[in-house]
């Protein structure tokens, strides 16, 4: 008897705890919803329409502590004149991003709006992960009649829209501008290599801090020195590289070696910093990154960190500087609350509310009249970002945004970091040979990419 | 009282087995083996046989994966050598000190359970983010290691992340310093050993090191064979230290088969082929597993066999 009893017992357990499982999508997301939760994916999409009539939008992003609070404000600025809609936050950094989005798609839990990087664009377009938004554009639910056409046709893959980007940026150098003061040092706002290398040069011998841009020798930098010649990466449909004389690698190289020759460049594993805000004060004196960023630099760094247009080489034709688009949203397509989510596009980039809370945290407004809205409210970090931004818009001083990636693009940048590494190792000292080596493979995975398709 | 009806009375009876209610406790457990370990298990041995991006359906592409992993991934063979280096080097200096310390904290003094739980602490931050970065910073060209040699006149310029030739032993020192688990487990097994052994071979005039290599180590040899296996398992698929401390720089000389497979699952998206790769190591890992266990009739010693 007493055995029936304990097997009775344990199946009442079971059944309990399956029980358990089941309700929290239900109970759990209206009560903490305006808090960003970790286990949004839980409450996924069976939760899309709730007891009470409202319509729960998931949504994603990715960026730093300054991004997370005042995009937790602005979202519940939305859910507060939206009042049908119940907003699921969760978001993480830029690493961990790239592991939590790509798993959330394959466990069929895409969020409804989510970040999106110009590098990965293509690849989830064309992998039908990202709803097309046309006709949302033209039957004028997302009103995009304020920003300019090149800008819409950003986020587009094979002549559809599949993106609204966040804001307009420029690539640039941040550095520390207190330690240039007190060296009596400067950089002008459009410098060339040679003068970047100059400051480098003596602000290592007077504080022992380095470059990280010039060593770096990654595709991202290597794109900025054949942008100095009209040259992209890639050619126009991304069927091979953009470039068929190995000197440009080589330049970028002898440069980098040059660095590390005479100390100011810092060498692989010498990095004492955890995070990119750390390593402005722990390693570098400057640091390649975007001009949305220029405050959360400051916030987390406490530094007087400044920035101007990225070194360009001295016998450089064309100005490598470009507008691009800081970030996406996309729609996940597969989301039931399309609408929904458009609403929370058209929010972003056309209301007022929003960027009274956001401000330019996630770059330039790309509507005109944000833009106008925004900028004489903004605080003096916002004020020089507007200004910095408008500064490269001049026709002399930045060039059309480069071509879309092909789907490689990952694997094309990783082979660039080996060959780079071995050459600042001294394991490939024949540069030229080295680089044409570079070319033949990453043409053929280029190649291959495109077969596969 | 009603008769039961037949429906009942083969349900209780059926509840009323030994083997049902062993079925109904274990329950909960083979459902997590199913659907945690066997489920993942056999998919991942599909997906390894496919290109699989994670955001578009997986496409059938046969062996395609092993043959590339083979014959055209150079990083593959690069980082298989590093991990045999790593598992090679690490596990003979793991066991050996933790046996040492083990040997040193079995006599029982005052401080001896101090001792115990200090050298323990590393191992029980053992996996975590924290010590790997500690690590970081320890060993960085301003580090306190370079700092510390640098007092004793040494040369302390040395960058120990940065330099190929250094860095894996850098990491290693890391996985040895967490020798915690092996020590304690050693330690147990110490103090198993019958005191009598150790007196008769005192009164037959046994010096300490005859007695540790004609009682001790004979009696710890099950033990030393138990945390062998555990080990070399863990080596071969270490992880944590390379990725959170050096991505596999420099060079590729810390690139561990562990890192290299998350590289081309999460960084190229090719989860297909990091499943064969995940394959691949079990394999490796089942054939060393089966080579120490077949050995170990030639070196271990069970008292229980009474030869």
């Amino acid at each position: 008897m007493k055995k029936r009893f304990l097997s009775l017992l344990c199946a009442a357990v079971l059944c309990t705890m399956a029980g358990c499982g089941g309700t929290p999508s239900s109970s759990a997301a209206p009560s903490n919803s305006s808090t960003p939760s970790a286990n949004s994916s839980s409450a996924g999409k069976e939760a899309s329409a709730t007891s009470n009539g409202q319509t729960t939008l998931n949504i994603l992003w990715w960026g730093s502590q300054t991004r997370h609070d005042l995009t937790t404000k602005m979202l519940e600025k939305f859910q507060e004149l939206n009042p049908d809609i119940e907003v699921v936050m969760d978001y993480s950094d830029w690493g961990g991003y790239w592991t939590k989005l790509p798993a959330q798609v394959a466990g069929g839990q895409t969020p409804d709006v989510f970040q999106m990087d110009y590098a990965y664009l293509s690849q989830y377009a064309n992998n039908g992960v990202l709803a097309e938004l046309d006709s949302y554009i033209a039957d004028g639910s997302l009103n995009m009649s304020d920003v300019a056409e090149n800008i819409i046709k950003s986020g587009s893959v094979n002549g559809k829209v599949y993106a609204i980007s966040t804001g307009t940026n420029a690539p640039v150098m941040l550095y520390r501008n207190d330690i240039l003061e007190e060296l009596n040092l400067s950089l002008p706002m459009n410098p060339t290599m040679s003068e970047y290398t100059a400051v480098s040069k003596a602000v290592y011998e007077a504080t022992g801090l380095r470059d990280t841009f010039i060593v770096d020798c990654s595709d991202v930098i290597f794109r900025q020195h054949l942008r100095n010649y009209g040259l992209n990466l890639y050619n126009d449909d991304a069927t091979a590289l953009g470039f068929d004389d190995p000197k440009y690698l080589v330049n970028m190289w002898k440069l980098a070696l040059q660095a590390q020759e005479e100390g100011w460049g810092l060498m692989p594993g010498e990095g004492t910093a955890v995070s990119a805000f750390d390593s402005m004060v722990m390693d570098a004196w400057s640091r390649f990154q975007n001009s949305n960023e220029l405050q959360a630099y400051r916030d987390s760094t406490g530094k007087d960190i400044r920035m101007v247009m990225l070194p360009s080489m001295d016998d450089g034709t064309t100005p490598a500087t470009f507008l691009k688009p800081a970030m996406f949203w996309c729609v996940g397509a597969d989301s039931n609350v399309k609408d929904a989510a458009i609403r929370f596009i058209d929010f972003f980039t056309n209301s007022p509310e929003c960027f009274d809370i956001v401000g330019i945290e996630r770059a330039v407004p790309i509507s005109s009249k944000m833009r106008e809205y925004v900028t004489p409210s903004l605080d003096e970090v916002g004020k020089e970002v507007v200004q910095f931004i408008d500064y490269v818009s001049q026709p002399d001083k930045s060039s059309p945004l480069m071509n879309a990636d092909p789907e490689v693009h990952q694997t094309i940048g990783e082979l660039m970091s080996q060959y780079s590494e071995q050459v600042r190792y001294g394991e490939l000292t024949d540069l030229e040979a080295a680089a044409k080596q570079f070319m033949e493979e990453a043409n053929k995975i280029i190649a291959d990419g495109v077969k596969a398709e | 009282m009603k008769k039961k009806t037949g429906l009942r009375q083969k349900c209780f009876s059926l509840l009323d087995r030994d083997n049902v209610a062993g079925y109904v406790f274990t329950f909960p457990f083979i459902i997590g083996l199913i659907v945690f370990t066997a489920i993942p298990f056999f998919t991942s041995l599909y997906l390894s046989f496919t290109e699989y991006n994670v955001l578009s359906p997986a496409k059938w592409i046969g062996i395609q994966n092993y043959k590339e992993m083979f014959f055209e991934d150079k990083l593959f063979w690069t980082s298989f050598k590093v991990t045999f280096k790593f598992a090679f080097i690490q596990v003979p200096i793991k066991l050996t000190v933790s046996l040492l310390v083990a040997l040193v904290l079995a006599r029982a003094t005052r401080l001896t359970s101090f001792y115990r739980a200090a050298f323990y602490i590393p191992s029980l931050m053992g996996g975590s983010v924290a010590i790997a970065l500690l690590w970081k910073q320890l060993f960085s060209r301003n580090g306190v290691i370079n700092q510390i040699l640098g007092i004793f006149g040494l040369p302390s310029d040395t960058s120990w992340l940065g330099n190929p030739k250094t860095a894996l032993g850098t990491l290693i020192a890391l996985g040895v310093w967490q020798f915690g688990s092996s020590m304690l487990i050693f330690l147990a097994s110490i103090k198993n050993i019958p005191a009598s052994y150790h007196e008769a071979a005192i009164v037959d005039g046994a010096g300490p090191v005859r007695r540790f290599f004609s009682i001790t180590l004979p009696m710890l040899t099950p033990i030393i064979f138990f945390n062998l296996i555990n080990q070399v398992i863990g080596a071969f698929q270490a992880f944590n230290s390379s990725y959170l401390i050096t991505q596999g720089k420099p060079l590729n000389s810390t690139l561990y088969y562990g890192v290299h497979l998350y590289n081309k699952a999460f960084n190229q998206f090719r989860m297909g082929y990091g499943c064969a790769m995940a394959w691949f190591m079990l394999l490796i890992i089942a054939f060393f597993t089966a080579l120490i266990f077949r050995s170990s009739s030639a070196w271990v010693y069970y008292e229980s066999e009474g030869k």
